[in-house]
């Protein structure tokens, strides 16, 4: 047998063990949904694998499911919550908040804060007794019942002769449960309670096992009961009707906490355009996204060219060790330099004003108050990714540059074309047609450059008079997180996730039309 | 949880049979096999008298208070006859985490984490009402005012914190009662800053800048009996007042224009004379001589600091509700644990018998005390959120002296009262539009 074959052998029988552990998991988590996509997905490797038919989805079908789970797989759940109200008091779904709901329960006024040591017995069938020891004319004891028996619980009765002179004297046949024992059957006892009279009950509050078990007293009934019929919940306090406004229950006109996440349509896009005050912060950012992004790539470009142009010379020494020092800033990992220039930008104390000390006083002007104003936090981003991104340039363009055959530019010089005539008509055309889709990529990398935003200005200063909370160097892509966490009350992660769709519409576009100018410069420039 | 535990053990054996089934002959395995998967059904049905496996506790806390609880849960595990786990969690993240994991039946039984979380996390319904009974007559009111949440109380405080003002002891010998003084004392030491702040210097922080809003009769929200979203106070006559008067500080130098690391590299370094800030930065501070006063105050208003305050909650997804209460308010509430949690992180004791220990013990800690006594909760209805940006970037508008006309919107803002209206609008105008 071939190598390959074993290797392919191996590779199968360990991603299907790992299929073999995962499906009971998802099992047993009831994804249902995650379940179909590994059996989908070990069908389709197996099969592609295992017979030699198709050839080409061996080397695409990798990629393809990367991309599937890391790319459209989040774009598509991106673009459902975006068609959501999901937000604070609306993150649970129906079922979910209901069952909340339901498990409350509550205490009339006057027995709000009546706490009393509560002991635990044990009859030979092994049925939990409560002894609830509210105070001497009310010592209760009876047999401790679960929440959905207690219409025909037996009340329970006062059992002065259970506790003689402040010690509790287990009643024959019964055994008391220590903390510890309690503490074991907790999940059980937690459910259980004593029936005291029609409307009160009391049950197990805290376990202790330094000294006795407490007790709180409740209403024999739950506070909210759902009622399908009528899609409405039933306080039980008052029998006020509550009815469900969509996506919350409303008792006496206040919205009952928690709701639960419903369809919204368009709602959140209709919002994003409609409402004035998200609108006009919405366009300011929208244009200096497009400015920082495009003066980044051109910057980062210039110099990046620039550089590689004159590190191109062949003479040139020590031609490597300044390389790899202009590497440098590309290999240093960019929160890291981000928080360093941070410092460097610091108008008070920072190196950048000191040095430039001199020179204010010079020409006698006040010092910039480096990322306090507009002008000047805007120009300390676009310095701080120029800084951050040319030697990413500076490399492409360096190996693009050795790809250009020699000859082109020998034959022009023997045509008695300038060195800036050669390089405007035949280098720069020749590299533009390597390098746009990577300028593109760039752009596109930059237009959602949170990191950068975030760490250096955190997107201040802030716009003076604008009704939301947004800075002058906010992009929209940290727009959208100040959106997503200062909403109307908390997290707005539906409205958010439109501006998510938005901004990948906007990249999408601008993408697809570079890559068709792209193929024009090929056209025109492929062939000389 | 354990219940999800239960089933994967379940169908795993499921599966293995059905493998080894599909194996051919080998019935002797899997006529074994059936015993082991019966085998977490008996216990679970299992009788008192036998000893069930343990429960376990699961705590999600934060890395200081993890490595201050792990040696002591050992107690009571032993006591109780429990599992206490307890998570080391990123401080933020418990917020963001127990509603996400909390649903989907992974979340924590007990977490510990920040009162102004509270009314989101009730809005969304992941934690529980929390009764406290007894232990509450040995809590500071502050503490348990902070976790209440209509009506109920949703946490047991166990630290509070609000920020008092350091000084450095080389060169002063306490922090004056009035700004005035404060300016004067930093003058006579002839300090490049005067009072080193965090929220200004680029750096919006709402939090730190309280005591200069509400000093004077301004506040967030207003909070007779909860806090109401509707009446927001940061644009009334005492919280203009406090604001111009705050612009009159950094006017004159008293109050200088830096971000939390500048004020504080600026006080380690010596270049300024105060640092106003919380008890946390006691091991920063004490680069210099340090002690610690009360904020001065305005117009012979105490200053009214933010106070923070950390609690333990029971999530409401936890099907071990009385086992989680029982953790909190029987092990987590007593003094032993309370007084190691505080040797591992200085915050101010919230209750009153941990008080009693660390006053005699720790001066400083009862200066920050006191400034907490004279501070009001962060409001935690989750309304607060739209506080934070528009509030700290008006106060920031002040400590960097930033006025100025927006040429988009055309408004001006020229002065310290503008920009607190500008604020109260901010506010106002995001509630409303949900």
């Amino acid at each position: 047998m071939k190598t390959s074959l074993i290797l392919r052998y191996i590779f199968l029988a360990v991603f299907n063990a790992g299929v073999f552990y995962a499906i009971p998991l998802s099992i047993a988590f009831e994804s249902w949904f995650l379940l179909v996509l590994i059996i989908i997905n070990t069908i389709l490797i197996n099969v592609v694998y295992l017979t030699d038919r198709f050839k080409p989805m061996k080397w695409i079908l990798p990629g393809m499911l990367f991309m599937i789970s890391f790319v459209v797989f989040p774009a598509i759940y991106n673009s459902y919550v975006s068609f959501t109200n999901w937000s604070t008091g609306h993150i649970l779904n129906k079922t979910q908040a209901i069952q909340v709901l339901e498990d409350r329960t509550y205490t009339p006024e006057d027995q709000k804060g009546v706490e009393f040591d509560i002991y635990i017995f044990q009859d030979q069938n092994l049925d939990f007794y409560f002894f609830a020891d509210l105070d001497e004319d009310n010592l209760y004891f009876g047999k401790a019942v679960f929440d959905e028996d207690i219409s025909e619980a037996i009340i329970a009765t006062h059992e002065p002769s259970l506790k003689i002179n402040g010690e509790i004297v287990a009643p024959e046949g019964f055994y008391q449960l220590s903390g510890k024992e309690q503490i074991a059957n907790a999940e059980t006892l937690q459910e259980m309670s004593l029936v005291i009279n029609k409307n009160t009950r009391a049950k197990l509050y805290k376990i202790s096992v330094f000294g006795s078990s407490t007790g709180r007293l409740s209403s024999t009934k739950q506070l909210y009961t759902y009622d399908e019929s009528k899609d409405a919940l039933i306080d039980g306090s008052n029998d006020a009707v509550c009815p469900s406004d969509g996506d919350n229950f409303v008792c006496q006109g206040k919205e009952i906490d928690p709701g639960w996440r419903i369809f919204v349509g368009l709602e959140n896009y209709e919002k994003l355009f409609s409402s004035q005050r998200i609108r006009g912060p919405l366009n300011l950012v929208t244009k200096w996204t497009f400015q920082f992004a495009l003066l980044t790539v051109f910057f980062s470009f210039f110099v990046g060219l620039l550089l590689s142009l004159v590190l191109n010379k062949e003479k040139l020494k020590f031609q490597r060790v300044y390389r790899s020092l202009f590497i440098l800033p590309y290999a240093i990992p960019a929160f890291v330099s981000v928080l360093v220039w941070k410092g460097l930008l610091n108008p008070d104390f920072g190196v950048i004003n000191s040095w430039l000390g001199p020179l204010y006083e010079l020409l006698d002007i006040e010092p910039i108050k480096w990322l306090k104003t507009k002008e000047s936090a805007r120009a300390a981003v676009l310095l701080v990714n120029t800084w951050l991104g040319f030697p990413y340039m500076f490399l492409i363009t360096t190996g693009a540059l050795q790809s250009i055959p020699k000859e082109l530019i020998e034959a022009a010089k023997v045509d008695g074309a300038t060195g800036i005539q050669s390089f405007w008509r035949i280098t720069f055309p020749l590299l533009m047609v390597s390098i746009s889709p990577l300028l593109i990529g760039s752009f596109a990398f930059n237009f959602n450059n949170f990191t950068l935003i975030f760490l250096l200005s955190g997107g201040g200063p802030p716009v003076i008079g604008s009704e939301v909370a947004v800075g002058w160097t906010d992009i929209l892509i940290s727009f959208t997180y100040k959106l997503a966490i200062s909403g109307g009350r908390g997290n707005l992660f539906g409205l958010a996730s439109s501006v998510t769709i938005i901004v990948f519409g906007i990249v999408l576009l601008i993408s697809a039309l570079s890559f068709r100018y792209t193929k024009r410069l090929e056209r025109i420039y492929g062939n000389i | 949880m354990k219940t999800n535990k239960l089933r994967f053990i379940v169908f795993l054996l499921m599966f293995s049979l059905v493998a080894v089934a599909c194996g051919g002959d080998t019935a002797d395995d899997a006529a074994e096999a059936p015993d082991t998967t019966e085998a977490p059904k008996e216990t679970l049905a299992a009788p008192a008298t036998t000893a069930p496996p343990p429960e376990v506790i699961v705590v999600w806390a934060e890395q200081k208070v993890a490595d201050a609880l792990n040696p002591l849960v050992g107690a009571y595990e032993a006591a109780a006859g429990v599992d206490v786990e307890v998570v080391v969690y990123d401080f933020g993240a418990i917020r963001t985490d127990v509603q996400t994991a909390g649903p989907a039946g992974e979340g924590p039984d007990v977490f510990l984490g920040a009162h102004d979380w509270v009314g989101e996390l009730a809005a969304n319904g992941v934690v529980s009402p929390l009764d406290l009974g007894s232990v509450a007559s040995d809590l500071f009111d502050v503490g348990v005012t902070a976790f209440s949440y209509g009506g109920e109380v949703y946490g047991f405080p166990y630290a509070t914190e609000a920020i008092a003002m350091y000084y450095n002891a080389d060169l002063v010998d306490s922090v004056p009662t009035t700004w005035e003084e404060a300016k004067a004392a930093c003058d006579a030491a002839g300090t490049e800053l005067c009072v080193g702040a965090p929220g200004g210097g680029g750096g919006g922080d709402a939090y730190h800048n309280h005591p200069f809003v509400a000093s004077a009769g301004g506040y967030v929200f207003a909070s007779e009996g909860g806090f109401d979203a509707s009446d927001v106070g940061l644009d009334n006559a005492g919280a203009l007042a406090s604001a111009e008067y705050l612009d009159g500080l950094v006017k004159n130098g008293t109050v200088a224009s830096t971000d939390y690391g500048g004020s504080m590299s600026a006080f380690q370094e010596g270049r300024s004379l105060f640092w106003m800030t919380g008890p946390w930065a006691r091991n920063d501070a004490s680069a210099v001589n340090y002690g610690v006063g009360l904020i001065p105050q305005f117009d012979g208003n105490a200053a009214t600091p933010f106070v923070g305050v950390r609690g333990a909650m029971v999530s409401a997804f936890s099907d071990k509700q009385v086992l989680a209460q029982s953790f909190i308010l029987d092990f987590f509430a007593t003094v032993d644990v309370q007084q190691s949690m505080y040797e591992a992180d200085p915050r101010l004791p919230a209750t009153k018998s941990l008080f009693a220990i660390v006053e005699a013990a720790d001066p400083v800690a009862a200066v920050f005390a006191a400034s907490a006594a004279n501070g009001i909760p962060m409001p935690n209805i989750p309304e607060m959120g739209n506080v934070w940006g528009p509030l700290g970037d008006a106060m920031l508008i002040i400590r960097d002296q930033n006025y100025g006309t927006n040429e988009e919107t055309g408004v001006t803002v020229s002065s310290a009262t503008d920009a607190m209206k500008l604020a109260a609008e901010q506010v106002r105008n995001a509630i409303a539009g949900g």
